[in-house]
């Protein structure tokens, strides 16, 4: 395994861990504390996401990583039955695809 | 997150888009099972491409406080006065309702004729001269009857596939209906007469589903406005922004590209 392969797995691991907090305040229950949150886990069928919840998602984001990770338009450009199937890993891999991308980052 | 105070009343708001865009446009959603995420996830990102768009959850809705009164027209209307004060300012915007959400824009129209540069209204309950004692009947039945109302009357994206019975947006819709003054004000709202319409000299463009149980109290008053384009969309009901969620988009897009300064 290269330097590069290592940083990139990093790279997955930090937004995945930041992204799993992220999405627990916003579903601010008790039991999403537990809940594992892990590439794999679908925001509807595993986390039941609500689709304001998704909304306040976003604006986390925007908050975290800058207008850099245009999560909004990337749903925008979305079908909702894509959403409906949308996994942590998938907005995980699109924030370090943004960010990689970025001059800042 | 975005807030603002009205009247006392934190709403949740959020802004998308180019800010200080010339084309404002401003989304207002349904009421009950419903909040800004519809708008969101479905129209308001396209306008965003051009415009300067603002979106807000109306009082008891979504992320904004439910207060246990204050859901009459003129609280209403004096939320969105609000939210427009703290986002765009007085300059004109192209209002988008759907449902409830058509009958406040066209409400604040009236009151405020020079702040309204278009409006968009999208099956909404313009023609009913029982508007309010229809809404509140529907709100006010109890149990599995009242559950199977609301889910009838009020799509949301995800309340269509989540296994769970009880969703927190259902466990939302039955604080507001049983623990706020909402129907009882529904019921003291009074309707809009087709005297109102000819009053509304803005362009406006009104989309109704073919089968939309408000399609024909609401065609001739929609009509009285003076620059209204009529459209009905085949094999729709009253939630055409979901059955026909293209279409609506690229029909709210060309209409906001036609008035543009």
């Amino acid at each position: 395994m290269n330097e590069n392969n290592l940083s990139t797995i990093s790279n997955d691991a930090v937004v995945l861990a930041d992204l799993g907090t992220m999405i627990r305040e916003v579903i601010g229950e008790e039991w999403a504390e537990d809940v594992p949150i892990e590439m794999e886990t679908s925001f509807a069928k595993d986390l039941e996401l609500e689709s304001i919840e998704f909304v306040a998602l976003a604006e986390r984001l925007k908050e975290k990583f800058g207008k850099g990770v245009d999560f909004a338009g990337w749903l925008g450009s979305m079908e909702l039955e894509q959403i409906l199937q949308l996994r942590v890993g998938q907005l995980v891999e699109f924030i370090v695809r943004c960010n990689s991308a970025s001059p800042t980052a | 997150m975005a807030e603002t105070v009205v009247g006392g009343v934190r709403l949740h708001y959020q802004r998308l888009g180019v800010e200080g865009a010339p084309l404002r446009a401003v989304f207002v959603h349904g009421l009950v099972m419903d909040n800004l995420s519809s708008w969101y996830f479905t129209v308001a990102n396209a306008l965003a491409a051009f415009a300067d768009v603002v979106l807000y959850d109306l009082r008891g809705h979504g992320l904004s406080e439910r207060p246990a009164q204050g859901y009459r027209e003129a609280e209403m209307v004096g939320d969105l006065c609000g939210v427009l004060d703290a986002t765009v300012g007085d300059a004109p915007v192209v209002l988008v309702g759907n449902s409830y959400g058509a009958f406040l824009s066209v409400r604040f129209a009236l009151r405020h004729p020079d702040r309204v540069a278009g409006l968009v209204l999208v099956d909404g309950h313009l023609g009913d001269s029982d508007f309010g004692e229809r809404m509140a009947a529907t709100l006010s039945l109890q149990g599995d009857e009242a559950d199977n109302a609301i889910a009838a009357s009020f799509q949301n994206w995800l309340g269509r596939h989540s296994a769970r019975k009880r969703t927190k947006l259902g466990d939302m819709a039955r604080a507001l209906v049983n623990d706020t003054t909402l129907v009882r004000d529904l019921r003291a709202t009074p309707p809009l007469t087709a005297a109102d319409f000819e009053r509304i000299t803005a362009p406006a463009l009104a989309l109704y589903g073919e089968s939309s149980d408000l399609l024909s109290r609401s065609l001739p008053v929609v009509a009285r406005m003076p620059h209204c384009t009529v459209r009905v969309l085949p094999g729709c009901t009253h939630s055409i922004l979901w059955e026909a969620t293209n279409e609506v988009k690229t029909r709210i897009v060309d209409f906001c590209r036609e008035v543009q300064p």
